[in-house]
């Protein structure tokens, strides 16, 4: 009897990194002809440290946003789950195996997905890979069945089961690349960027698609993107590596509030001229509209307001969150000049 | 006899006949997409076999055969070096046989996210029975035409010397293409390069040579081993008949040699990764 996947009380782990580094050498090129000359003698090499000494643990049926700046270590760290590298130190546990010594068990149970590639094949309609897929996997002909008639529903394949993959848009071969890798129902994926390129429409369906995979299916899912505000939907959980090291681990209202306490307040008043408020700091102004932003963590809004009441007349009142995006580029902006998450 | 070979290992052969089968069936709907890209695809691949024999072909009608051997022996030469290029294009199609373009452009990743033993793999991907038999039947054609054979050789033994000879093709390949591990940009077409060298080389035939070019054409660079040996040995027009076992004897060293370099090309493979990518030719 299988277990079930979505019961996650039983410190079920489905990915584990303890202590893990990831060095590269990168070969230093001269600039001129005589340092050239020279580097063909001895030729000069850099260590770029990728990760430092990553510790992971994500449990079975968590979704996962992976996210950092370019050059962080996501990619590598991806790779490192997807058998396709080894640890220089550490320890990489996937599903209970080692992914480069157990390789081909374990691929047998992940789904991986990078934006920039596909596992089409590129002359032949989708069908056709779906079908290289289930022999290659070894599927059984009645999960098979099942899996595709849900994935085919689910994103909408139906019309596209003819078409060569070289015919698709990124929009559609992207759906097809997704539904390939859960054609054999995995119980891990991971998804590099995949919705790089796609429109918003495209985004919402994959968004939308991989919610109820895991969901229905239990499915871990580890996705790292550029776009927070799709992690946010996404996950439950953000994971922001950088340089090598882990930076960042908890949930978004966390993130939030470890990083950017600012919110925005703006304010309706009967004049056009914007009250000066203490602990506020005015950003514009539209007619009778004012806008603020002040430190959530420092100050309250009800304070802010009666001190705004005592110069003016307040006719309607706006609070909100920066978005996210803007959130996490001022922890970017933070990392560049030195500082951490906390 | 099955109890003694591992079940793992039993269980890949199995998977090796199953994915041989899939990719013929995946061949078939490729060059059947359209009756014009058949037809043209083997008028290309007609004329390129005919290209890469011609001017030896046209020497020994001229004389009237080269050196000791005879115009038919010489035609028959020139068959089985075409064949030996056939049957490469035909189970190691689609960069499988040039693997130092997967390697160089980062596709190796796409045969190690399949549940298959990399050997597995490298046996199956490139099966085109048909989009990669063109070579295959004209050198078929021209083996006939030699008139030579009958009699001469037995059958089991030309198809162990034609495997060998394809093996030591794929291990020379192998083992040059470890490079593109190292230098992935610099050695993605070094198998072009070595093709290029083998087919250049490999009709003619080779006596006369001095013994240290000679030596080093069944060493070092063994092309001596992808027609002009086997030949000359399925011919009898050899000392001894025992050398006709010779490029058999050659395909386990040179193997063995090209697997150990790749395994090695691997291991750095799993540590460094690939930098580069680049989605041309790893699909057909």
């Amino acid at each position: 009897m299988q277990p079930d996947r979505r019961d996650i009380s039983r410190s079920d782990i489905a990915v584990e990194l303890i202590g893990v580094h990831k060095r590269y050498r990168q070969r230093q090129r001269a600039d001129s002809l005589r340092g050239l000359i020279g580097q063909l003698r001895k030729p000069e090499f850099r260590i770029v440290e990728a990760l430092r000494g990553i510790d992971l643990s994500v449990r079975r049926g968590e979704i996962v946003a992976y996210a950092g700046p370019n050059g962080a270590g996501k990619s590598t760290t991806i790779k490192l789950l997807s058998s396709l590298l080894a640890p220089d130190e550490g320890r990489v546990r996937c599903l209970g195996a080692d992914p480069v010594r157990d390789r081909r068990q374990y691929v047998g149970r992940i789904g991986a997905v990078f934006g920039q590639r596909t596992e089409l094949w590129w002359d032949h309609p989708i069908r056709a890979s779906f079908e290289w897929k289930r022999v290659v996997w070894d599927i059984a002909p009645q999960r098979y069945t099942r899996a595709l008639d849900e994935l085919t529903e689910l994103l909408d394949l139906a019309e596209l089961m003819s078409t060569t993959a070289r015919e698709l848009s990124l929009g559609q071969r992207m759906r097809a690349d997704l539904a390939l890798s859960l054609l054999h129902e995995p119980e891990l994926v991971l998804l590099d960027e995949p919705t790089l390129g796609l429109d918003v429409l495209a985004r919402r369906r994959i968004l939308a698609f991989l919610a109820r995979v895991n969901r229905d299916h239990g499915t871990t899912v580890i996705v790292t993107s550029h776009d927070m505000a799709e992690l946010e939907q996404l996950a439950g959980r953000i994971v922001m590596i950088h340089r090598g090291e882990i930076a960042f681990d908890g949930d978004w209202s966390s993130l939030r509030r470890d990083v950017n306490r600012h919110r925005v307040l703006t304010l309706e008043t009967d004049g056009a001229r914007a009250p000066a408020i203490e602990g506020a700091q005015h950003r514009q102004s539209a007619g009778n509209r004012h806008e603020y932003v002040f430190d959530a963590g420092a100050i309250g809004l009800a304070v802010l307001l009666d001190r705004a009441a005592c110069q003016c007349e307040i006719i309607d009142v706006e609070t909100h969150r920066p978005p996210i995006d803007e959130v996490v580029a001022d922890l970017y902006e933070r990392w560049q000049r030195g500082g951490t998450a906390d | 006899m099955a109890d003694r070979i591992p079940v793992g290992t039993l269980r890949s052969i199995v998977q090796l006949v199953r994915l041989l089968g899939l990719y013929a069936r995946m061949d078939v709907m490729w060059i059947a997409r359209a009756r014009s890209t058949a037809v043209t695809f083997y008028l290309a691949e007609w004329v390129l076999g005919f290209g890469i024999v011609a001017s030896t072909w046209l020497l020994a009608e001229r004389f009237d055969g080269i050196g000791p051997w005879s115009r038919a022996q010489v035609v028959f030469l020139l068959g089985y070096s075409l064949l030996v290029r056939g049957v490469v294009d035909m189970l190691f199609g689609w960069n499988v046989a040039h693997i130092s373009r997967r390697i160089g452009r980062g596709q190796l990743d796409h045969m190690l996210l399949q549940p298959v033993p990399l050997w597995v793999l490298v046996l199956a991907e490139g099966f085109s029975p048909l989009s990669g038999s063109g070579l295959a039947l004209s050198g078929g054609v021209v083996l006939w035409l030699s008139g030579e054979g009958l009699g001469v050789f037995t059958p089991a033994l030309f198809v162990l010397n034609l495997l060998a000879s394809v093996a030591i093709v794929i291990g020379f390949s192998y083992a040059w293409a470890s490079l593109a591990f190292l230098a992935p940009r610099a050695a993605e077409e070094i198998n072009s390069s070595t093709m290029d060298l083998i087919d250049q080389v490999r009709a003619f035939p080779l006596d006369g040579l001095g013994p240290g070019l000679l030596g080093v054409l069944l060493s070092v660079v063994p092309i001596g081993y992808v027609a002009w040996l086997p030949a000359r040995s399925l011919l009898g027009l050899t000392d001894s008949p025992w050398l006709v076992w010779l490029t058999p004897l050659a395909a386990i060293g040179i193997v063995s040699i090209g697997l150990s370099i790749f395994g090695r090309g691997m291991r750095h493979y799993r540590a460094t990764g690939s930098t580069r990518y680049l989605a041309l030719g790893h699909r057909r």
